[in-house]
């Protein structure tokens, strides 16, 4: 027996049309391996989408695979992940779940003030399947300390944990940032199928064999773009198993071919960066290639707007290019100068940036300075960064996030 | 007013005080006088007995009643002729607006002294966000509930903290204490070794982890099987680097040059490196003296590092193991980072090191303190360091690492670079130890909030006395016949050595509301 393990899928991610494409190919081309290879089940560890409900495009796209899915009598067990799950509104997994594409495996019963998952059996093979959803700014820890784990562990069987977040013990290059730590989850079950680290990582720890993350299948956010450029392999994690795991093998999804050009302009003038620039991108062949272009350091003279970066990725495309990106946050002048570290995912950032401007704020309140002023703006972020999406009317969006805003600053 | 005695004599430092019958006084307890704009807060530190008879007669006097043993022989008004001096030092005057000045001047000469109130003790009065409660003021053995020391936690620890005491005198109980203070308050981040896995409360005890707030403000570090919430402690071998021996093991220069060696070719696994070499093949190209030395040399490296770490290698899958799960060639990675970054968001962060031996346990505490300085130096450096909370390194036996003898055969370790310069980069030590008198006196002297308890040995009295913040020159055989849970805090930040009594942990700990958690129903998506 086998199943596929996907997670951060991060469908609808990318705005620029080849991109979009590749993304698209991608995905289909990884759910006709599961369905060519004959997997029991596909797991889907979160973010599933990009956003909750991300535009018609993407939903056509992941409904007809998953009807593919669906008709080839692989049932697919999912949670929802921090980015396509919104505690307000629906999520485009609850449309794929309606239309019976789709198992959602947090299934809580009431019994006070614990949380019991009950699992959902996998007809074909008899795995047991249980997990929680990954929401926004840590809110999930609650679930977490509330879990029943001795009913979770006292089941019999194969036993399948899905879950969405950053477990402390798996964490290797990331920026360090709110975790998990694995203790939370129930011991003794056979394998952990996890979401939200966007890199493969496979280990075991006492009591916890086989935590497994696959990683994004292409991007999900602009970091992982440069790092698949640096020759990262993306891909889904394949599972065999008996009555335990007896194999766990990260599968490559094909991708798209990268040129990676890294351009130190420190000290420069805005000139002699242009020059070394071009310099650099006449040095590559971009035929068919994503071409991500890097520029960063302060420039000794001039302002960046000299550099012309449009004609360059202009110059790029009609060399043959795939797509171009172009990064130059990490790209400052003495004449114009911005705060910002331009490292780690968008979620480290924001909590730095965070940490940095609560420090400067001189105020006694407990609640809103230290690292419950970070978690309580960073909560009040997640709430506030979502656009109206289409089908909602204004004053219902207003209404919406300012009652989600008041909550989460307890002022209701 | 409830008179305790009358002031008859002595000077500056040894004020003589006749009791007044009936009030017991006891070494140690507080005394008040009354003056016009303030009052005088007075010590007893010692007491004598006196009386209006001549010695000799008293003598006489014994001899009649326990030889001829009249049966109802008595002084005549013994009240009047028999009564007990007590010798006062003045301790602190307090002005009518609070404010506390060391006194200068003596009593008023026949003035009545009271013992002291808590409403004399207002002035101390007060807790707050940032302010950690250390315990109550004593006067003897009598304890005032209403009068709570709070010190300013950013302060003491930046100033570093000594805890002295030998066994039973109530160490680990105040360190709780002091930790479970440091919970509620965001402006200090702790790192606690602790060595016999005393402090989280494991197994349905009472330890930090019954604190209201311990979700948020602790993190808990343990090799085996962590308890729900808390974290494997597992550090890669990669994040250690050789200077984090330094000052702990004991390495040769040739031994220190082959480290350094290995870790510039080799970086994040220098040490796996060193523990997998083939001793056979080293210096095939060299000649047979020179291969010999270098052979040695990495055998005794790779036994030193061995014991150091508790680590393995394992022959068949050629990979270093550690005996006691800590130390990983692969996992862990992350784990010193996610250590200081809580610290830095001040949390206080317990490592369970009671499975580690003392080399290894001063390694981790090494690669963590190391970073932690090195963070709020660059922090200094770029102009940042007021935003940062204060760090603290709490290290029981301290002398381990700041001992004379230590620091003499060995090079610094970064532990007693903290304790010379880390004040100024508000990174502190809470050292506790059994043995002051084997600190060196400048360490012993910048460590500026010493918390003395109970100490019978008079060597470590003394130490303690010549480096008080205080003058404490009187209180030799106060610090001697200090119980359990009695102590004095002698300290740059406290106006006067406060003699007080530490409340139990256990029962400190259940005055407080349990965590909210689990009284509001969640919504599970």
């Amino acid at each position: 027996m086998k199943f596929a393990h996907l997670a951060d899928v991060h469908l609808g991610f990318q705005k620029q049309e080849p991109l979009q494409e590749m993304e698209r190919r991608i995905f289909e081309g990884v759910v006709d391996r599961c369905i060519a290879e004959g997997v029991d089940f596909v797991l889907v560890c979160g973010d599933l989408f990009h956003v909750n409900i991300p535009d018609m495009r993407v939903q056509k796209i992941a409904m007809k695979k998953f009807r593919d899915m669906h008709d080839a009598g692989i049932p697919v067990y999912a949670v929802y992940g921090s980015h396509d799950f919104s505690p307000t509104s629906s999520s485009a997994i609850d449309l794929l779940e309606a239309a019976g594409y789709l198992n959602k495996v947090t299934v809580p019963s009431d019994d006070g003030d614990l949380i019991r998952l009950n699992y959902v059996q996998d007809k074909n093979t008899g795995a047991r399947l249980a997990g929680f959803s990954g929401l926004k700014a840590g809110r999930d820890v609650e679930y977490y300390e509330r879990l029943d784990r001795e009913y979770l562990e006292s089941a019999d069987g194969f036993r399948i944990f899905l879950f969405h977040g950053a477990v402390g013990e798996m964490l290797q290059d990331e920026i360090s940032g709110e975790s998990l730590p694995l203790s939370y989850m129930p011991r003794g079950l056979d394998y952990y199928a996890g979401g939200h680290l966007h890199t493969f990582r496979n280990r075991s720890f006492s009591g916890y064999e086989n935590v497994v993350y696959p990683g994004t299948l292409f991007a999900g956010q602009t970091a992982d773009m440069e790092e698949n450029a640096r020759g990262r392999g993306r891909g889904f994690v394949m599972v065999d198993f008996g009555d335990r795991v007896e194999r766990v093998r990260f599968v490559e999804a094909p991708g798209c071919r990268y040129e990676m050009v890294d351009v130190d302009a420190d000290g420069l003038a805005s000139e002699e960066a242009a020059a070394r620039i071009r310099s650099m991108v006449d040095s590559i062949d971009p035929t068919g290639k994503v071409v991500i272009l890097k520029a960063y350091g302060e420039l000794g003279s001039g302002r960046t707007a000299d550099i012309d970066f449009s004609a360059i990725r202009k110059g790029l495309l009609q060399g043959g290019a795939y797509h171009v990106m172009i990064h130059r946050r990490g790209l400052t002048s003495k004449e114009y100068k911005t705060r910002g570290e331009s490292t780690g995912t968008r979620e480290e950032i924001e909590r730095r940036t965070f940490q940095d401007s609560i420090a400067n704020v001189r105020i006694k309140r407990a609640d809103l300075t230290g690292h419950r002023g970070v978690d309580l703006s960073t909560k009040l972020l997640a709430t506030l960064r979502h656009p109206r999406p289409d089908n909602e009317k204004k004053a219902d969006y207003e209404r919406r996030v300012t009652a989600d805003a008041t909550s989460k600053m307890g002022l209701e | 007013m409830s008179v305790a005695g009358q002031v008859v004599g002595g000077g500056i430092g040894d004020i003589l005080v006749r009791q007044q019958s009936g009030s017991r006084l006891e070494v140690g307890d507080l005394l008040v006088s009354e003056e016009e704009n303030s009052i005088l807060i007075l010590e007893v530190f010692g007491l004598q007995y006196g009386s209006q008879i001549d010695g000799r007669v008293q003598e006489m006097m014994s001899g009649v009643i326990l030889e001829e043993g009249p049966p109802d022989a008595e002084f005549y008004e013994p009240n009047f002729v028999n009564y007990v001096m007590a010798r006062v030092k003045a301790l602190a005057r307090v002005n009518r607006d609070l404010s506390v000045n060391l006194p200068k001047s003596l009593p008023a000469f026949f003035g009545k002294l009271r013992i002291i109130s808590s409403e004399d003790l207002k002035f101390l009065q007060g807790g707050g966000r940032d302010r950690i409660f250390i315990g109550y003021i004593r006067s003897g053995s009598k304890v005032i509930r209403d009068a709570k020391v709070w010190l300013d936690a950013r302060d003491i620890f930046t100033h570093h903290l000594l805890i002295p005491a030998t066994t039973g005198r109530g160490k680990s109980n105040l360190v709780k204490c002091i930790l479970y203070h440091l919970l509620d308050s965001s402006g200090v981040g702790a790192l606690v070794l602790d060595a016999h896995n005393e402090y989280y409360g494991l197994n349905g005890e009472v330890g930090l982890s019954s604190h209201p707030d311990a979700r948020n403000s602790l993190v808990y570090y343990t090799p085996t099987d962590p308890p729900p919430g808390s974290r494997h402690l597992t550090i890669s071998l990669d994040t250690i680097r050789p200077d984090h021996f330094e000052g702990i093991v004991e390495f040769s220069d040739a031994q220190v040059r082959t480290m350094r060696k290995y870790y510039s070719d080799y970086r994040g696994e220098w040490i796996s490196q060193i523990m997998l070499t083939d001793l056979s093949m080293l210096g095939e190209a060299e000649s047979r003296r020179d291969a010999e030395t270098r052979s040695i040399t990495m055998a005794v490296l790779q036994q030193k590092i061995r014991q150091a770490l508790d680590l393995e290698v394992d022959r068949e899958q050629n990979v270093v193991v550690s005996r006691h799960n800590v130390f990983d060639s692969v996992r862990g990675g992350r784990t010193a980072d996610e250590v200081v970054r809580n610290i830095e968001e001040g949390r206080v962060v317990v490592l369970d090191t009671s499975k580690l031996n003392d080399q290894a346990e001063l390694v981790v505490g090494s690669i963590i303190a190391t970073r932690i300085l090195d963070h709020y130096r660059e922090a200094k450096t770029r102009g940042v360091l007021r935003d940062k909370p204060v760090a603290t390194i709490v290290i029981e036996e301290a002398p381990r690492v700041i001992g004379e003898e230590v620091l003499q055969s060995r090079t610094n370790n970064i532990y007693s670079t903290i304790a010379r310069e880390g004040r100024k980069f508000k990174v502190g030590l809470t050292a506790v130890t059994q043995l002051s008198s084997v600190i060196p006196k400048a360490i012993l002297a910048n460590m500026n909030t010493k918390i003395i308890l109970g100490n019978e040995m008079k060597m470590e009295r003394m130490a303690l006395i010549e480096s008080a913040s205080q003058d404490l020159s009187e209180d030799d055989r106060t610090i001697a016949s200090l119980d359990r849970g009695e102590a004095i805090i002698t300290s740059i930040f406290v106006p006067f050595a406060l003699p007080i009594q530490i409340p139990h942990f256990e029962e400190m700990a259940q005055q407080r509301p349990p965590p909210a958690s689990g009284t509001t129903r969640v919504k599970v998506f």
